[in-house]
């Protein structure tokens, strides 16, 4: 076996020239279908994750009518022993009531159709968290004039000011969405965060106020202390009126829910739509989001309920038309790298061909002098095999850092396209995903072409007659 | 003691047209050590002969018999391993393996018999040292010239302590000096090894060295005499 390998790492560098830029094809198309892939899976990841966590969660328990037709009427009864019993159950994470539904926000002359939920604000902790995307630093044009009062280089000032209008809910995104380089900011963040700092609230268990959305409390014109008129219809078609004090702004990473988005305790919800001890759905959180995990609660979960009106459904029941298209999506980018891998795999089979031609007298003079063509048939695969491993070795580790590192800095897509982007209800993020599934496929992918491409040269041995062999 | 006979042996090519009868009726044999050279114009049927004795092709009729063993009762893999074992070859045009250092190719075929590595080494440096390349191991072939290849061709032949040598007009690629290097070299080698050579030649210099010159003719043995030299 030794001398098989020897004489292939050889038989490999016979021609020098040609193997290089047969790896560098497989290079270039490990390289490039990794990165695209992760970016890709990065994205549908960061908007399921966005969407799963700020609003649908990985299962909801609703009213059967309740998801072709989402009004207060179909809402259902829970108690406590309910959610205890669901929390219970293997790999639950949190268990969080709400209720929901819609109606118009109005401030001044502005007037807005919004989503209104009610939360336990303790539970919602678990889920959403809304205290952790209050908005904790907001870029003003007071704020940066401030900041010009400081020792802010013309450069941060420049990052800041393109910036103007927008809210954070941490140092680390304000760092992020800036651009600051590392000497920034050591000598810059500080300043920047003590002039942008935002001043906000959150809802106590029997709160009467609201929690506005970042963007919407910028349409409404509305801050922390105003009150805003909320307008609706209730349960069985009673009118759903009040008006709300706002504890805080909240920051969402989906930028359509950030647009539209009221937050308030159950019990304020409850007595605005007239609908008391009723709620409309309960959002389950699991640990993974895998479809067997997700099957096996969901089943658990249904074998639960005690209303045979309600029955739990799954993340990408309720966000269908969005998994749908996503699913689509993939379905295309995967294409689109079959595309790629079938014009590399006929650059590998030219390989094989100018080496079969190039080489059967030397296979004949092998053959003749007594190697089995058994063996002979091994040193070309391993010498192909290897051509394949070291495109794919160095595509992989070439693509490895960079994916690590927009894994953990993902790239934020401004200017046009990136409003673009948000008007579109996208986050305008583009992390990618980690290592994974789609790394392995690569090196199946790329083995199995290698062992396609071997077919011929195979076959062509196999038929080998030594003489003909001998005159070529 | 015979190594080799051919008994009743033809060879019949069937094109579409036109029926060749490349070897007519041959017999022959051959005893240790002989140093024999089969002669004759262009497509008289020398290199056929040449690849019916190594195995490389099947008669179309009658037998040949190596060391009591008949080629045609053999399949394929078999055949192989019995060419690996018993036959050493020669080629017109050297057919070095041209990745493999001077060294590596006589090895190649101790390799392919799985002799141990230090066995190999003695052998393949004692082969080496006798074709006079003692000092060319580690060179590949496109670094040595070509009576420089073909010596190394011819220890590759005699690597595996074959039964026979099969040489394939091993001059015609050769200048005159570097034939003649050869040619001395492969009678020793006949004398030490106890080896037998079979050439196919129209190189008077390999004719006169030969113990025993077969004359072949559209296939036919015409003249088989053995010569004192």
């Amino acid at each position: 076996m030794k001398e098989e390998f020897r004489l292939a790492w050889r038989n490999l560098w016979r021609n020098r020239r040609r193997t290089v830029i047969t790896a560098a094809s497989v290079f270039f198309a490990v390289f490039f279908t990794v990165i695209t892939r992760s970016l890709q899976l990065g994205s549908y990841d960061h908007m399921i994750n966005n969407i799963i966590q700020s609003f649908t969660g990985h299962l909801q328990v609703q009213h059967i009518k309740y998801h072709d037709d989402p009004l207060i009427d179909n809402s259902f009864a829970y108690n406590d022993s309910l959610i205890s019993a669901i929390s219970a159950i293997e790999k639950v994470v949190s268990v969080t009531p709400h209720i929901e539904s819609f109606t118009l926000a109005s401030n001044g002359p502005q007037t807005k159709g919004v989503a209104v939920i009610g939360i336990d604000p303790a539970r919602e902790k678990h889920f959403s968290d809304p205290e952790a995307k209050l908005v904790r630093y907001r870029i003003t044009g007071e704020a940066v004039e401030g900041m010009r009062t400081g020792e802010l280089p013309e450069k941060v000032l420049e990052k800041v000011e393109k910036n103007i209008g927008r809210s954070y809910s941490s140092a680390a995104r304000i760092e992020l969405e800036l651009g600051l380089t590392d000497e920034e900011k050591n000598h810059c963040l500080s300043q920047i965060l003590k002039y942008s700092e935002f001043k906000n609230g959150y809802l106590s268990p029997d709160d009467k106020g609201i929690l506005l959305a970042d963007k919407l409390a910028g349409f409404l014109r509305a801050g922390i202390g105003d009150s805003i008129i909320l307008m609706g219809q209730g349960y069985h078609g009673v009118s759903a009126t009040g008006i709300f004090p706002v504890r805080g702004i909240i920051k969402l990473p989906s930028p359509g829910l950030d647009s539209r988005l009221v937050i308030m305790t159950i019990p304020a919800a409850q007595q605005l739509f007239d609908a008391d001890g009723k709620i409309t759905s309960l959002v389950i959180n699991l640990k993974d989001r895998s479809g067997r995990t997700i099957t096996k609660a969901r089943n658990k979960i249904n074998a639960l309920l005690p209303d045979t009106n309600t029955s739990a459904r799954t993340w990408y029941e309720l966000n269908e038309v969005l998994y749908q298209q996503m699913r689509g999506d993939s379905q295309s980018g995967k294409l689109m790298l079959l595309i790629l891998y079938f014009i590399i795999f006929f650059g590998i089979f030219g390989t094989v061909l100018m080496m079969i031609s190039e080489r059967r007298r030397e296979f004949g003079v092998l053959v003749a002098i007594g190697m089995r063509k058994g063996k002979l048939k091994r040193i070309v695969i391993i010498e192909m095999v290897m051509l394949g491993i070291i495109g794919l070795i160095t595509g992989l580790l070439a693509g490895t850092p960079l994916i690590t590192y927009f894994n953990h800095n993902p790239v934020i897509i401004k200017g046009d396209l990136g409003k673009m982007m948000e008007d579109w209800g996208y986050d305008a993020m583009m992390p990618t995903a980690p290592v994974g599934s789609y790394f392995y496929w690569q090196v199946v992918i790329v083995i199995l072409m290698i062992l396609l491409a071997a077919i011929y040269p195979l076959r062509k041995i196999g038929k080998l007659k030594e003489t003909e062999a001998l005159k070529s | 003691m015979k190594v080799l006979e051919l008994k009743n042996v033809n060879k019949i090519y069937n094109s579409s047209e036109i029926k060749v009868h490349a070897v007519n009726n041959v017999t022959l044999d051959f005893e240790e050590a002989e140093f024999a050279a089969i002669v004759g114009p262009s497509g008289s049927g020398k290199t056929t002969l040449l690849n019916l004795i190594g195995g490389l092709d099947m008669p179309s009729s009658g037998e040949i018999i190596v060391g009591g063993t008949i080629l045609s009762e053999l399949k394929p893999s078999q055949l192989i391993d019995f060419r690996l074992h018993n036959i050493g070859f020669v080629f017109q045009s050297f057919n070095l393996i041209p990745v493999l250092t001077a060294r590596e190719n006589v090895e190649l075929i101790m390799v392919l018999q799985k002799w141990p590595e230090n066995k190999r080494n003695l052998r393949t440096i004692e082969l080496l040292n006798a074709v006079g390349l003692g000092d060319r191991l580690n060179s590949r072939p496109a670094r040595l010239s070509g009576g420089e290849q073909q010596r190394v061709a011819v220890a590759r032949a005699l690597a595996s302590k074959p039964k026979f040598v099969l040489a394939d007009e091993p001059t015609a690629n050769l200048d005159s000096k570097s034939a003649a290097t050869l040619l001395e070299i492969m009678v020793n080698l006949n004398r030490e090894e106890n080896v037998t050579f079979i050439f196919s030649t129209h190189d008077p210099r390999v004719v006169k060295m030969a113990r025993r010159i077969i004359i072949l003719e559209d296939g036919k043995i015409v003249s088989d005499e053995k010569q004192c030299q």
